[in-house]
């Protein structure tokens, strides 16, 4: 064996037992101080940085640890039906056969955001691109192939557009953010209803998938002239180029607090599943600035559970006013959740014993 | 056994020159296929080692993840190094003693129809793939049975394992002689005693190799992990009954975000992982240089 | 397997008249665990067609050829189809790319290296086959990918396009062509080495004597390493192929995602390996993830085939060689 190749090899060897060495010292110290409890949840990517703070901070009052697993809102379904956690969290509500197959379990409407259009087209920056929901939908649809195409051009003038094909990209796990997507778009557009649907995994008629929000928010960054939709927080962490939506009453809006407060305001009465849409918000005065693509976010808890006592406490504080304030702001773009909407909340909630 | 095409006629001398082109040019072929080869290989093990060095620093090892961190603290994946040592271990303590019984019985008790049925269904387990392996594992244990738990993961990974451990051990159990079974038959010592306290201590190096092989393909393994342990948090913990983050598994989810950060993290666990892997593939085989010669000498 | 000689009085099950307890409690126990290891095979067949059961009841044998997999609730319908066909493809052209590549780097090794080279080359396949499935993935999508996607695409739709497998290149990294050239660098190794173990075990007698007959190098191993090494080639070669069939991480990170039956490589697809992998968690009914899990059950069929053929094959040859060797001088 060649003199160099063992020196290299021998100096690796060593390399390799000094980083196990330093790796199980390093783990062990990094060991927390014990915790009384902890609750663990999974699911929806959309709700992930709000409980990235939602967390700590409630540690820091308390004696409880919430450990979050990102795994996308389909997977937190499918988490909590499996008793896998103690909570699941999904931007989707329970089908009724989920909810048949999850059993005693209750959907908590506990944060308000929304997804969003995002593009990597050379030469437009963020927030110039201008886009309706049947553009939208044929988008994704593939029957507008380049963004130079009339009917974007039609409703961008002054925005220089290249003839760079169009890449879509979608998720490819189980996603809340694209039950909204589809939603919305099954709602704007006859073609899309009839061809595609809406679900939390659907058909699409092509274009790239990315797993989890991150994961689109990649492609995206990594492919241009690519659109996806993401939810608005990961827009704001990777800085990337969120488009204007003209919502029912024609006006191009934003996905700011605000605008995504207004769409929610599309709630008059709470159903007993809470189970609420709020993508398209109609013509009317009081929706002129709502913003299309708002949806609710919910944490789903077997009614039954032994982790009760520690599941109710941790979700009666993420409700109160102070803890929607401390994820309503520019960063993050949660907006708080209507007060008719907390009322139904917390009825529900109630239900929840061990 | 007949060469093929070197009859007579072929090798004709006045066809000496362009054999000898047609020669020239393979051979530069076959240079031009390991120089392709090396570089895509070299590309692979450059770019690894150098972007996960310029990444590593000991905050890997020792600080947790701080998920959906908008500001630069120190992060690391204390968490999926714990839990990778802890799930290895546990998957290791299950294989190995099972595949060395399974090698024993394999080598030393079974019938010849017994041994080739046996020797087809470790071949058929080696054959698994691991995805279907998580499948299994999570129809089988995780739903229905409480959820995932670091437990459960080493269950699928001692499933890769084992075909791997029974192999190597029994084909090193066949290379110690008979003449030292024979002996020790001879002096009255039981079959039992003699297999456990003579011929498995001489096999002892090859297991071992066969054993530390196994674990560094398992150590990277992260599809049946997916299943049974990847419903997690950040905090680092070495209690196995709860799921716990593994590297493998770590790597994947870093390496479709879209934030430099979380990629240059992947980088250098990946390096680690490497490193580890390496270390252990050296050591089983300078072991097995070690078994060989003292099997073959003395 | 080494060769036993199960007649030999140290060898035979226990049934001799002095019975000690310890002999039957080693023998028991070995053969429990043997047992148990038996079992897990047929158990996890079991429990992967149980899995999919749900589905395999719903729509019967043309699932597997169906590219079709719509999850919406009111039009549900899945179908291996397009998964079937994009492992196929993506195995095909790995394996494709990968054998000459691993032939010539197996014949470089053993005839035509000088001595210095050998050692860190030989180094440099075997660290390969050690980077986990995971990492060659990363590797896929931050390096590979982009380079791919910026380069090499272009150049072959420019020069090749008239071919439909060079169609319009993919904006995005991710592709079917991606994952074929990741898939070739996974397998790479793995017959590499066999085949030049396989070169190194010609017997030198044959070989020199090919060579005192006056013929070329080229022609000598043409017309006698390659004719002895063949079974052992075709075994390594299905091997690699079961590798890339079975392959779903590395995969799942480069392929992109998609379920079309496209002859255009640089458009995104998925793997039977890679759909398992990327929407099992996020299932959204059971119908859903019984459907997965038969994708799980014809991905085992496949494996199972291939590695079965390997071993058969490698057995053959040895039995041929074995008679080969005990019929000369």
């Amino acid at each position: 064996m060649p003199k160099l190749g063992t020196s290299i090899r021998i100096a690796s060897a060593v390399a390799a037992a000094a980083l196990l060495a330093v790796a199980v010292a390093g783990t062990a110290a990094a060991k927390p101080a014990h915790r009384a409890t902890t609750i663990n949840g999974a699911g929806s990517s959309l709700v992930a940085p709000a409980l990235a703070i939602w967390g700590p901070k409630y540690a820091s009052q308390t004696d409880v640890t919430v450990n979050y697993s990102s795994v996308g809102s389909g997977a937190g379904i499918a988490a909590i039906t499996a008793k896998s956690v103690d909570f699941g969290a999904s931007d989707a509500p329970l089908n009724p056969d989920q909810a048949a197959a999850c059993g005693d379990c209750v959907q908590i409407p506990w944060a308000l955001s929304a997804t969003v259009p995002t593009y990597n087209i050379p030469g437009v920056h963020s927030g110039q691109l201008k886009l309706t929901g049947p553009v939208l939908a044929d988008i994704f649809l593939g029957k507008i192939t380049k963004w130079n195409d009339p009917s974007i051009k039609a409703i961008n003038k002054g925005t220089s557009l290249p003839g760079l094909a169009i890449t879509t990209a979608h998720r490819s796990d189980g996603s809340g953010d694209t039950y909204a997507f589809t939603d919305y778009l099954s709602k704007v557009s006859k073609t899309w209803a009839s061809q595609v649907g809406s679900a939390t995994a659907v058909n699409w008629p092509g274009g790239v998938g990315g797993k989890g929000n991150s994961g689109v928010a990649a492609v995206i960054a990594s492919t241009p002239g690519s659109i996806g939709y993401i939810s608005v927080a990961y827009v704001k962490q990777n800085k990337l180029n969120w488009a204007r939506m003209k919502n029912a009453a024609g006006n191009y809006t934003l996905a700011t607090g605000p605008a995504i407060e207004a769409a929610a305001q599309t709630v008059t009465k709470v159903p007993t599943d809470n189970k609420m849409s709020i993508v398209n918000p109609p013509k009317s005065a009081k929706f002129k600035n709502a913003w299309p693509l708002s949806t609710f976010t919910y944490v789903i808890v077997h009614t039954s559970t032994p982790q009760a006592p520690a599941l109710r406490k941790f979700i009666f504080w993420a409700l109160t006013p102070k803890s929607q304030h401390l994820i309503s702001n520019s960063f993050l773009v949660f907006a708080p959740i209507p007060k008719l909407v907390l009322v139904a909340a917390e009825k529900t909630l109630n239900k929840v014993h061990s | 056994m007949s060469a093929h095409g070197l009859t007579g006629p072929s090798l004709r001398l006045d066809r000496l020159p362009r054999r000898r082109r047609v020669n020239r040019v393979m051979e530069m072929l076959a240079w031009l296929a390991a120089a392709i080869a090396v570089a895509i290989l070299g590309v692979v093990i450059w770019s690894v080692a150098s972007k996960g060095a310029s990444e590593l620093n000991l905050d890997l090892l020792t600080k947790p993840p701080i998920p959906f961190s908008f500001t630069n603290a120190p992060q690391g994946l204390s968490n999926a190094f714990a839990g990778t040592l802890v799930i290895v271990a546990l998957a290791t303590a299950m294989a190995l003693p099972i595949g060395i019984l399974v090698a024993i019985y394999l080598n030393e008790f079974a019938p010849p129809p017994v041994r080739a049925g046996l020797g087809l269904a470790l071949d058929v387990l080696a054959g698994v793939p691991a995805i279907v392996v998580g499948i299994f594992v999570y129809g089988l244990l995780v739903v229905g049975g409480g959820g995932q738990s670091g437990v459960k993961g080493a269950f699928a990974l001692a499933t890769l394992m084992l075909p791997f451990v029974a192999r190597t051990t029994a084909e090193v159990l066949g290379l110690v002689p008979d003449s030292l079974r024979e002996a020790s038959l001879g002096l009255g010592v039981p079959r039992w005693r003699t297999t456990l306290s003579i011929v498995l201590p001489r096999a002892a190096g090859g297991i071992l190799t066969g054993t530390v092989l196994a674990v560094a393909r398992v150590a990277g393994e992260t599809a049946p992990l997916l299943f049974t342990s990847s419903l997690v948090g950040p905090q680092t913990s070495w209690n196995p009954l709860h799921a716990l983050q593994t590297v493998p598994l770590a790597i994947f989810e870093l390496s479709e975000s879209a934030d430099p950060k979380d990629h240059a993290r992947a980088w250098a666990a990946a390096l680690v992982l490497l490193l580890f892997i390496l270390f252990a593939s050296l050591t089983a085989r300078w072991l097995a240089t070690r078994t060989a010669r003292k099997l073959a000498g003395r | 397997m080494a060769s036993v000689d199960v007649t030999h009085p140290a060898r035979r099950p226990f049934t001799g008249r002095r019975v000690h307890l310890g002999d039957v409690l080693l023998q028991t126990v070995a053969a429990l665990a043997s047992a148990g290891a038996t079992a897990l095979v047929l158990l996890i067949a079991w429990k992967v067609f149980d899995g999919a059961r749900p589905s395999i009841s719903r729509f019967g044998l043309s699932f597997v050829w169906h590219a079709v997999w719509n999850p919406v609730v009111g039009r549900e319908a899945y179908g291996a189809g397009s998964f079937l066909f994009g492992t196929a493809i993506t195995s095909f052209f790995a394996l494709l790319f990968a054998t000459p590549l691993a032939i010539g780097i197996a014949l470089f090794l053993t005839e035509l290296a000088p001595r210095a080279v050998r050692g860190p080359v030989t180094a440099l396949v075997e660290t390969l086959a050690a980077v986990p499935s995971v990492v060659i993935g990363l590797w896929g999508i931050l390096v590979l990918g982009p380079a791919l996607r910026s380069y090499i695409e272009k150049w072959l739709h420019a020069a090749f396009g008239f071919i439909p497998l060079f169609g319009s290149p993919s904006a995005a990294g991710a592709s079917l062509f991606t994952a074929i050239v990741v898939l070739a660098i996974m397998i790479l190794p793995i017959v590499s080495s066999i085949s030049r173990e396989l070169f190194l075990g010609v017997p030198r007698e044959l070989k020199e004597g090919a060579l005192a007959l006056g013929t070329t190098r080229w022609e000598m191993i043409r017309g006698v390493v390659f004719p002895y090494a063949r079974g052992g080639i075709a075994a390594a070669l299905i091997l690699g192929l079961g590798r890339a069939m079975g392959e779903a991480i590395a995969v799942t990170q480069v392929v992109g995602g998609g379920v079309f039956v496209h002859w255009n490589l640089f458009s995104q697809g998925d793997t039977l390996a890679s759909k398992i992998a990327s929407e099992y968690q996020g299932a959204t009914s059971n119908l859903d993830q019984a459907s997965l899990v038969y994708l799980g059950a014809i991905l085992l069929v496949l494996s199972l085939v291939a590695n079965v053929t390997a071993q058969w094959i490698v057995r053959r040859v040895a039995r041929r060689h074995g008679v080969a060797r005990g019929g000369h001088a």
